[in-house]
């Protein structure tokens, strides 16, 4: 009850100490506003590119396991000379683990090339042609927007049909509806028989630039041999690990490795991605933090700075405090409330600006200024406060009361 | 009296400076703290400078490794970046065949050497002694590669014509490599086993610059038709080629012939792009700069920061300043300062501040810099551009939040401030 009433006091007294000297107030809380923003605007483009690349690599599904010959990320050359020798995965090889791996929700080989997709006078180029089964769509996070995609009887028979991006069907069909159409890919008529929904762009390249076919077509008319890799969902995800460690086991054993023989093929997933770009986004956070942080430092060294001249001129005020019986701890709270009263200022001020500043960033480059930071950054202000605060205070509420009174 | 004016303002000058040294030690710990905010302030500048200059050295070290006055034509450029015509039309490119490659060197009489060079295998390699780590290459190479790939002979011999000629089972090693595998005893003439094939080494190479960390010429050479005979890949490999050309002042020509040369020997039309990529060290270097410049100039702006929030804390500390010494203002006004004296002395003040706060900063930020270096095993770096313009900067933000108050005080009424408290 006490504590609050010196607090009340305390805040009285620095509302009236800030306001008596306007132009130093507002040049000390300038240099908290100053930190505050690029801290808070240096976490919120940082939280902006997090979320936007977690969101760009969601298309792989975090239910899905890939198989492949080599590991996503090779991190020495020794590492991949090895892999490189390992043997390609075969037709016959995704045919038995289909028989095999029961906990499989799907299973989809995929192998691709670039070629130039046409119809009539258009043409869109680099578009990349993906051979693959019907049970695809249940191994990624693609839905057909218009039409369907292609069945089970078609991928077996191998039938000229296609289904292709958002991308493509606006480039080659501006304004007639591709369903029902014959695109040429490598000079073979393929049928459109479904869209897909627009997906976006991964590290800067566009997913919707694509064209989906039957394995048997890309593997016979357009004769391309390129390797395979397997698209495995599994059937729940909480179980993800013990599936990876079955469908590693079931691997082993549609590829005949004796028990002591390492690996011949690698299963890669979401996560991987993710753990590496989580490695790689905090460095740049720490760095990036770092040297915002600093220019925080620099404001509160302002404040202490300030705060100690504002005690050395206000020591007689001090000595008539304290003679009249206010205690070292009520000293010590006026002072450290008038520094936290000033960062707190500055840290409102600065975080307006930054929310304000985030709108304008957010068009060069993906932001989010969300609670969290705006809490930690009002916590951080008033942090700065209390901490460079503390030392002027503790110097005021030492000083005794007799030399301060006889203080010019 | 007009020869007079230089004499008295450099009096001026020196008279301000004493004062402003005096004031700083008169108040040693707002000064200190004054000081801490422009040192931390330049010490986010230059400590972020000198670690990116310490990375780019190393890099430019990694990528210039091609001899002077050398450039390499290849099919496709090494990094696919943001290319107009798209990724597909450049893996479409028709290969670099050796029979192009011979015929190119036959006629381009106006270089001083050409060579070809692909890489086949990469992975162990056994003497009767020894077996090395699998990341050893191997290089098909022709005589006019070793000029351009600055390699100098060490001992032993280089490939001959009559190597390349007669696919002979010859290989030169880099230093690294012969170091690895035979110490100090010398290795020509003895025999290496590279992916189930013997070899006779003929010659070993010189070390190759200095790099710190990662191994250095650790490969094997043979003669580019050995390795082609025997891994095959005319069809599906593509050669890359090293022109030297003859001095300087003739590298641009050489380049340009070059480029029309290969144009006819690949039938390219006349208007169409060319169907090969030409790069030297200059060329990589200047994309490694302009690739790093947007993250220079970022980096240096947040940096700045920092060093305003320390104007502003000048500028208030400053103010605080003038209104402490309105007396001695005052005398000074009296005995006859103008209002320019007044105004001098205080930004001196401000100046001198900076200064000795932005020196502490380049000294630390130097350091810090350089602990990255020291962590990442790579030569130390000094930034020293960078260090001319924190110094000019901070001087800059001295003079830029010292005016304010110095005017301030410049314009005290003289009475009023003699008759202050």
């Amino acid at each position: 009850m006490n504590f609050l009433i010196e607090l009340r006091e305390g805040l009285a007294i620095s509302w009236s100490a800030i306001r008596a000297n306007k132009l130093r107030s507002v040049l000390t809380t300038l240099g908290i506003v100053i930190g505050i923003v690029t801290v808070t605007l240096m976490a919120a483009a940082i939280a902006g590119l997090d979320r936007s690349f977690v969101k760009s690599i969601s298309f792989l599904g975090a239910d899905v396991l890939y198989i492949s010959r080599v590991d996503w990320f090779v991190n020495s050359n020794e590492a991949w000379v090895k892999m490189a020798r390992r043997p390609e995965i075969t037709l016959a090889q995704i045919d038995r683990l289909r028989e095999k791996f029961p906990l499989a929700r799907a299973i989809a080989p995929v192998t691709d090339t670039y070629r130039t997709v046409q119809y009539k006078k258009r043409n869109a180029s680099d578009v990349d042609i993906t051979g693959t089964t019907e049970q695809f769509p249940f191994t990624s996070s693609i839905s057909v927007a218009d039409g369907r995609f292609f069945s089970a009887s078609e991928s077996e028979k191998g039938r000229p049909v296609c289904v292709i991006g958002s991308e493509v069907a606006t480039n080659l069909f501006p304004e007639e509806s591709p369903l029902g159409q014959k695109i040429s890919i490598g000079r073979k008529p393929f049928q459109v028989v479904g869209v897909l929904e627009k997906q976006g762009t991964f590290l800067g390249m566009s997913l919707d630039n694509q064209v989906i076919i039957p394995l048997a077509q890309l593997l016979g008319a357009l004769g391309n041999y390129s390797e395979y890799s397997i698209r495995v969902k599994v059937s729940n995800v909480a179980d993800l690990e013990n599936a990876r460690e079955e469908l590693r086991a079931t691997m082993r054993r549609v590829r005949h490795l004796a028990p002591t023989d390492p690996d011949d093929f690698s299963i890669n997933q979401q996560d991987q991605i993710l753990t590496i770009f989580h490695k790689v986004a905090g460095t740049i956070a720490a760095i990036g933090l770092f040297i915002t942080g600093l220019s925080l430092f620099v404001g509160g060294v302002g404040i202490m700075n300030i705060m100690f001249v504002s005690v050395a001129e206000r020591t007689r005020e001090i000595g008539v405090r304290k003679a009249i019986g206010a205690k070292r701890r009520t000293i010590l709270l006026q002072f450290l409330t008038e520094a936290a009263t000033i960062c707190l200022i500055g840290g409102l001020i600065g975080l307006a600006i930054a929310w304000t500043a985030t709108f304008l960033l957010q068009k060069i480059m993906p932001a989010e200024l969300s609670p969290m930071i705006v809490c930690i950054s009002i916590l951080v202000s008033l942090l700065t406060g209390v901490i460079s605060g503390f030392l002027p205070a503790w110097r005021a509420a030492r000083m005794n009361p007799v030399d301060a009174l006889r203080n010019e | 009296m007009k020869s007079k004016t230089p004499m008295l303002l450099l009096v001026e000058f020196r008279e301000s400076f004493f004062m402003a040294m005096g004031a700083v030690r008169a108040h040693k710990l707002r000064s200190a703290l004054t000081l801490l905010g422009v040192l931390v302030g330049v010490f986010s500048i230059i400590v972020v400078m000198t670690a990116m200059r310490v990375l780019q050295n190393n890099i430019e070290n990694q990528i210039g490794r091609l001899g002077s006055q050398t450039f390499m034509i290849r099919r496709a450029p090494g990094v696919i970046y943001n290319q107009p015509q798209g990724a597909g039309k450049i893996a479409r490119r028709k290969n670099i065949t050796l029979q192009q490659g011979l015929e190119f060197q036959e006629r381009a009489t106006f270089a001083r050497s050409v060579g070809l060079q692909t890489t086949f295998w990469a992975g162990e390699i056994d003497t009767a002694h020894k077996k090395t780590a699998p990341d050893v290459q191997m290089l098909g190479e022709t005589p006019g590669s070793f000029p351009a790939r600055n390699w100098t002979l060490g001992e032993g011999r280089l490939l001959l014509g009559v190597d390349v000629d007669n696919a002979r089972d010859v290989c030169v090693l880099g230093s690294g490599l012969a170091t690895n595998l035979f110490g100090s005893s010398p290795p020509a003439g003895e025999r290496v086993k590279i992916d189930g094939i013997n070899y006779t080494v003929v010659g070993v190479l010189q070390p190759n610059g200095s790099s710190f960390g990662g191994e250095q010429d650790n490969f094997a050479v043979i003669p580019i038709t050995t390795g082609l005979n025997r891994y095959g890949g005319d069809t599906w490999r593509s050669l890359d080629l090293l022109v030297q050309a003859a001095g300087p002042e003739s590298y641009d020509d050489c380049v340009e012939q070059s480029e029309g040369l290969l144009r006819a020997l690949r039938k390219v039309p006349p208007g169409e792009k060319n169907d090969f990529e030409i790069s030297s060290n200059d060329s990589l270097i200047a994309q490694f700069k302009s690739f790093t410049f947007a993250l220079r100039i970022g980096v240096m702006l947040v940096s700045s920061i920092a060093l305003l929030a320390a104007g502003v804390g000048i500028m208030n500390i400053m103010l605080v300043s003038v209104t402490e010494r309105t007396r001695e203002i005052g005398i000074r006004r009296a005995i006859g300062a103008k209002k320019r004296n007044i105004m001098l002395q205080f930004i001196m003040e401000a100046v001198a501040l900076c200064e000795i706060g932005g020196i502490a900063g380049v000294i630390f930020g130097i350091i810090g810099g350089n602990a990255t270096a020291y962590f990442l095993k790579m030569p130390p770096a000094i930034p020293v551009d960078w260090v001319v313009i924190g110094l000019g900067m901070c001087s800059l933000v001295g003079i830029i939040f010292g005016t304010y108050p110095a005017w301030k005080a410049a314009n005290l009424d003289p009475i009023e401030s003699l008759r202050y408290e």
